[in-house]
């Protein structure tokens, strides 16, 4: 039933994503909904369902974009996984390590899509794709997350007494 | 018992004159002058306020009642009435709402259908129901799939122009990239000089087309259109404008800025181009498309 309820999530997330992305969108820049999600899992149960969950939502999301299937599915579940061991590094995962590992998780991921979707990669559009598009989407990706970080612990304040060495939550 | 006698004894006569004296009180209050009426009305316009004051008092009385009656009493239903119309107009204005997007949208159908039908290519309408799921690409996802004949590397359109290239399917699906992508590549060409070239989006969102001749006299405002070199598009859809022209000293083509035709943030509906006869354009003789190898 858990597991199809994680299904469910990731399935929903991304059609959000595919909807709503220009309602979301800032200054035509989109917060990557998929990413979110994997990281605020990892944040919140650790890397094992923060990887699982990555792998799901990166897969719909592969299903949905131009480019090859897979390249999302690591990258998100590999964000996922690594915000999952944020809380075993840290002993309480605070909103300053939130938002500092989100925003290097997102620009960690950005950089992997760019090199992959462009067919060229120089110096004047890596400094373009990081001044409007890899910077601009990190920190809002890593707001939003901070954002959801935020509303869950407010619900469930044990959030952030992930204590090392207990292992996931 | 003899008959009791009055208090105040007046006597017969004097009663006569009295009763005459009051009929010709009444005579003359018929027949006085203007002048003593008003002074007669002088007189009782005290008593005449005295008697307004219940008048008035009555009358308010009375329409305060009537107006009791007729502002909550009666009013009553008038109230709800009044919510449900409110309610009703809410409603109609929705509903109003619904059918201008519905004529929005039946109008583009209307001009892709008009299109469809004038132009010599094969095309199946699609409507958009979804953008962007990545910030790494530009590309928008189609109601139309593989169940519905569509194919990888099939040209996508407006009324307008191009619009891009489906690049994935699925059965009841399909993906578009823009031709804003640096992924998309389509040959056009400049509509005045005949020069050829490759159309290409860039990382930055806007469109180039790509080794123009150094000589070639492109001047910005030039209309691009498609060369018909590649199987996805037939000849001479419009593509956008030439915007402005560069050529570093280093660079042996020039390369042209294009402003798209379409506006890619806007298309709610596009048709796809599922098959065309690739010929050299119509109007050339048919001797002379014969002469083709």
């Amino acid at each position: 039933m858990t597991i199809f309820l994680d299904i469910l999530l990731c399935f929903g997330v991304v059609l959000i994503q595919a909807t709503f992305s220009t309602v979301l969108s800032a200054k035509g820049i989109y917060p990557d909904l998929c990413f979110i999600l994997a990281c605020v899992i990892g944040f919140r149960s650790g890397e094992y369902k923060g990887l699982m969950i990555g792998l799901t939502v990166g897969l719909f999301q592969d299903l949905l974009t131009p480019g090859g299937i897979g390249l999302n599915m690591i990258l998100k579940g590999l964000a996922g996984g690594l915000a999952g061991v944020t809380t075993h590094t840290f002993s309480t995962v605070t909103s300053p390590a939130v938002l500092l590992v989100t925003f290097a998780l997102s620009l960690g991921c950005g950089l992997a899509s760019l090199v992959v979707a462009y067919p060229v990669v120089d110096a004047p559009i890596l400094f373009h794709a990081l001044s409007s598009g890899l910077l601009p989407q990190g920190l809002y990706n890593s707001l939003l997350t901070l954002g959801i970080f935020w509303l869950i612990k407010f619900i469930d304040p044990s959030l952030s007494m992930v204590h090392l060495g207990r292992g996931p939550r | 018992m003899s008959r009791s006698e009055p208090n105040f004894p007046i006597s017969t006569s004097i009663r006569r004159v009295l009763g005459v004296i009051f009929i010709l009180f009444l005579a003359l209050l018929l027949f006085l002058p203007r002048q003593s009426q008003e002074w007669l009305g002088h007189v009782g316009g005290p008593f005449a306020r005295i008697l307004e004051v219940p008048l008035h008092a009555v009358a308010s009385t009375q329409d305060s009642i009537r107006h009791a009656w007729n502002h909550y009493i009666a009013l009553q239903n008038v109230w709800e009435e009044n919510q449900q119309l409110n309610q009703e107009v809410q409603r109609l204005q929705g509903e109003q709402n619904l059918l201008r997007e519905q004529t929005i949208i039946a109008t583009q159908f209307q001009q892709l259908l008009t299109y469809q039908e004038t132009t010599p290519m094969t095309t199946l309408p699609a409507r958009i129901i979804g953008r962007n799921v990545s910030n790494w690409y530009r590309a928008m996802i189609i109601n139309k799939g593989n169940q519905d004949g569509i194919h990888p590397e099939m040209g996508v359109i407006t009324d307008a122009g191009v619009v891009g290239r489906v690049v994935r399917v699925n059965p009841t699906t399909a993906i578009v990239l823009l031709l804003s992508d640096p992924n998309v590549a389509i040959t056009g060409m400049v509509q005045n000089s005949r020069d050829e070239g490759l159309v290409q989006g860039t990382p930055q969102g806007t469109i180039h087309m790509k080794y123009l001749p150094p000589l070639s006299p492109v001047q910005p405002g030039d209309p691009v259109v498609t060369s018909g070199l590649t199987d996805d598009f037939p000849r001479g859809l419009q593509i956008g404008r030439i915007h402005q022209v560069t050529k570093a000293d280093t660079d042996l083509f020039q390369l042209g800025e294009i402003d798209p035709i379409v506006d890619f943030a806007k298309l709610e509906a596009v048709l796809v181009i599922t098959s065309f006869q690739p010929s050299l354009p119509s109007s050339l003789p048919k001797s002379t498309a014969s002469l083709s190898p």
